[in-house]
């Protein structure tokens, strides 16, 4: 079996693709989840111009192609003569895209929390930011870790997209050996069974955190 | 006039398994025309697996069931071994025993009346009149007449459950099993049901009930039986079970519901 | 108000000159869309059903929707596309682009109509069993009425992910919306107003089918209503 072999043989190359990948998925997770609370936080206050802010950035982020994100933010700087680096790019457009997404996936967490235990909360005397540290977040993010977990797995496979801007992670590895081995088939097969295995380890983990729990 | 009456339901050396723990160790049992018998016991003790089996919603591993004198689940094949039986025939086999649920199962989309009917039209065949006409006496008959075209969601548990009841009964069984049909539902509620159940056992119905109620099986049941961890432990008239029972299990059993809930009768 | 006037100018002056394009390339991304999304309905479904039906069926559909959804769409059209020939598979862009998001689809839609068979009690299943009521009249009367309600939510969110992921196809040179944008940034040295107008129309389409959608589902929701 040719084929198995070739495909074997590759794997060192693609893997090294695989690793930018992840790097680039692991980056623009956290500054996901940092802009998520955020924004979250800046839906659900009472201030109204926040709260309409807020919508509009999740509504226009969430209402657009992550391809399109990532044009905008390659291109447009180039207008006014600006050159942005395109792992930077891709870090940025993915960080966003995930931002609205876990923003609105925080507020159905923080939403369940009954209102009761905030009361007590504030009663005794707790900060605000110490009831969104030790008494909401840690409740938010066990209720919400499914969900999270899917979206980093959705993140993941995005994160095929960054090769069009010439980040060299694991999509554009694979296109460079096509274009010089010529086996498309075998090649990018290899690639999809390099992202199952991604998939597969990233919901295996999210399974694990919630049996800790 | 000594005449062999064929027994509604014969359960002969029952076992059932799962995987290395044997729910189910050789039940022997029977339930004769017309007879009420409730099924009682702690939890685990396999009354409601048992109930199951006998309309073969779980399946027995070894023994036998008979509903009115046929096999229940299973062929016999030419070669004296058997085998289970095919949807169809199962179905079929079903047709004579109505199931009333422990959560009531009703179809949360549909009127009342709808709940009743389904079966009626589309199992039995009848015309739409016809099966509301039906459908109508079953639920006046459990004093739901008013609530044909009410949601499920519209109704209390009791209500619910008395539904369900008439979904049962209009198909007509000649048997109907009750698996815990009080225990779902809050106590003041409890009474409008068993009302329902007092009527149909006096009107002839063969009931096999597994219930907690001792009050209703003592005022009710021709025949009550005490399973634990599997296996029958004492069977008897209820007089005989309540108040003078022969095994040490079945005092202790007792003994913790009265401390908890008063006389039994 | 010199620049105003210079800004509006300018657009006007763009979508003159471009709009008939983006507007094909419009129709182009909601055709695909289209496509795909009836397709994978069809098809996911047939999947989840066939497999409740036919147990053997249980592992090749698994085995099919975790390669579905377990890989990016790119890849998925990679391998039909470009490695598509050497099977013996030669299709044009734009087909290749709707098949490849049909199966893509299927996958995805297959999952939310198992979960919504799945939240069904069980219980009613038994009860319609025990009425000897038979397994098609039990999904035609009992499951699939309260399935069009769960689903619904979950099948809308796939529809608008869709119509975006439809943008990828522009890797593999469709001339729909985002390749025509691309394609006119190349041509007219313009960046700014293509990619604005390219952002602008999928927002608007994700709106617009949420909206539209929520209208729907209230209307349905009061016609099932208890």
């Amino acid at each position: 079996m040719n084929e198995v072999g070739f495909i074997l043989s590759i794997m060192p190359g693609l893997l090294h693709g695989a690793i930018t990948s992840v790097f680039v998925a692991l980056a623009a997770i956290s500054l996901g989840i940092i802009l998520g609370i955020t924004v979250c936080q800046m839906r659900r206050s009472q201030y109204w111009p926040l709260v309409r802010a807020a919508g509009l950035y999740i509504s226009f982020l969430r209402g657009i192609p992550v391809l399109v994100i990532l044009f905008l933010l390659f291109y447009m700087p180039s207008a006014v003569n600006i050159e942005v680096p395109s792992l930077l790019v891709a870090v940025l457009a993915l960080g966003l895209n995930t931002s609205a997404f876990q923003a609105e996936i925080y507020r159905g967490g923080f939403n369940s929390i009954p209102a009761g235990q905030i009361e007590a909360a504030k009663a005794l005397g707790l900060s605000r930011m110490r009831i969104l540290t030790r008494i909401q977040l840690p409740q938010v993010l066990s209720l919400t870790g499914p969900e999270l977990v899917n979206e980093f797995i959705i993140l993941f496979k995005n994160s095929s997209l960054i090769s069009v801007i010439g980040v060299t992670e694991l999509m554009r590895r694979s296109e460079q050996l096509v274009s010089t081995t010529y086996k498309p088939v075998e090649v990018y097969l290899a690639a999809a069974i390099i992202y199952l295995a991604l998939c597969l380890i990233i919901s295996r983990l999210g399974e694990r955190l919630k049996g800790k729990h | 006039m000594e005449e062999t009456i064929t027994p509604a339901i014969k359960i002969s050396d029952v076992r059932k398994r799962y995987g290395q723990h044997e729910v189910l160790q050789g039940i022997d049992m029977e339930v004769m025309p017309r007879e009420v018998v409730c099924l009682i016991g702690p939890s685990g003790s396999g009354k409601s697996t048992l109930l199951r089996c006998v309309n073969f919603l779980e399946v027995y591993d070894e023994g036998e069931i008979l509903v009115e004198g046929a096999l229940m689940g299973y062929e016999m094949q030419y070669n004296g071994t058997r085998r289970r039986a095919g949807e169809a025939r199962i179905r079929d086999s079903r047709r004579d025993l109505g199931m009333v649920f422990q959560h009531f199962n009703l179809w949360p989309h549909m009127t009342a009346m709808e709940n009743v009917t389904e079966a009626l039209i589309s199992v039995a065949g009848k015309p739409r009149a016809t099966a509301e006409k039906k459908g109508m006496e079953c639920l006046e008959r459990v004093g739901l007449a008013e609530k044909a075209h009410s949601y499920p969601a519209k109704l209390s548990g009791g209500q619910q459950q008395r539904v369900a009841i008439a979904r049962a009964l209009a198909m007509e069984p000649r048997i109907m099993l009750f698996d815990e049909p009080t225990s779902a539902l809050d106590p003041e509620l409890v009474g409008d049901v068993l009302q329902v159940m007092r009527s149909l056992a006096s009107d002839g119905m063969t009931m096999l009930i597994v219930t907690h109620e001792m009050g209703f099986a003592a005022e009710v049941a021709d025949r009550v039986v005490f399973m634990e961890g599997g296996s029958v432990v004492e069977q008897g008239p209820p007089d005989k079970l309540f108040h003078s029972p022969e095994s040490p299990r079945l005092t202790a059993f007792l003994k913790s519901w009265t401390h908890r809930n008063g006389q039994v009768a | 108000m010199d620049a105003l006037t210079t800004f509006l100018l300018r657009w006007q002056s763009f979508l003159a000159e471009n709009g008939p394009d983006f507007a094909a390339a419009l129709w182009v991304t909601i055709r695909i869309s289209m496509v795909a999304i009836v397709c994978g309905l069809i098809l996911g479904f047939a999947a989840e059903l066939g497999r409740r039906i036919c147990p053997w069926l249980r592992r090749p559909v698994a085995c099919y929707v975790e390669f579905f959804r377990g890989t990016p769409l790119l890849i998925q059209l990679y391998l039909l596309y470009y490695g598509g020939p050497r099977v013996g598979i030669v299709l044009d862009a734009e087909p290749a682009g709707m098949l490849g998001m049909s199966l893509y689809a299927a996958a995805y839609f297959c999952e939310i109509f198992r979960a919504g068979f799945e939240s069904i009690p069980e219980g009613q299943r038994e009860a319609a069993h025990c009425l000897g009521i038979r397994p098609w009249r039990r999904l035609w009367r009992i499951e699939l009425p309260q399935m069009a309600q769960i689903v619904l939510p979950p099948a809308v969110n796939q529809i608008i992910t869709l119509i975006k992921d439809s943008a990828v196809l522009s890797i593999i040179t469709v001339a729909e919306l985002t390749k025509t944008a691309t394609r006119i940034m190349n041509i007219s040295f313009e960046i700014v107003m293509p990619l604005c107008l390219l952002a602008l129309l999928y927002w608007i389409i994700s709106e617009a089918v949420a909206v539209v959608s929520g209208k729907a589902e209230a209307r349905l929701t009061r016609h099932l209503t208890r």
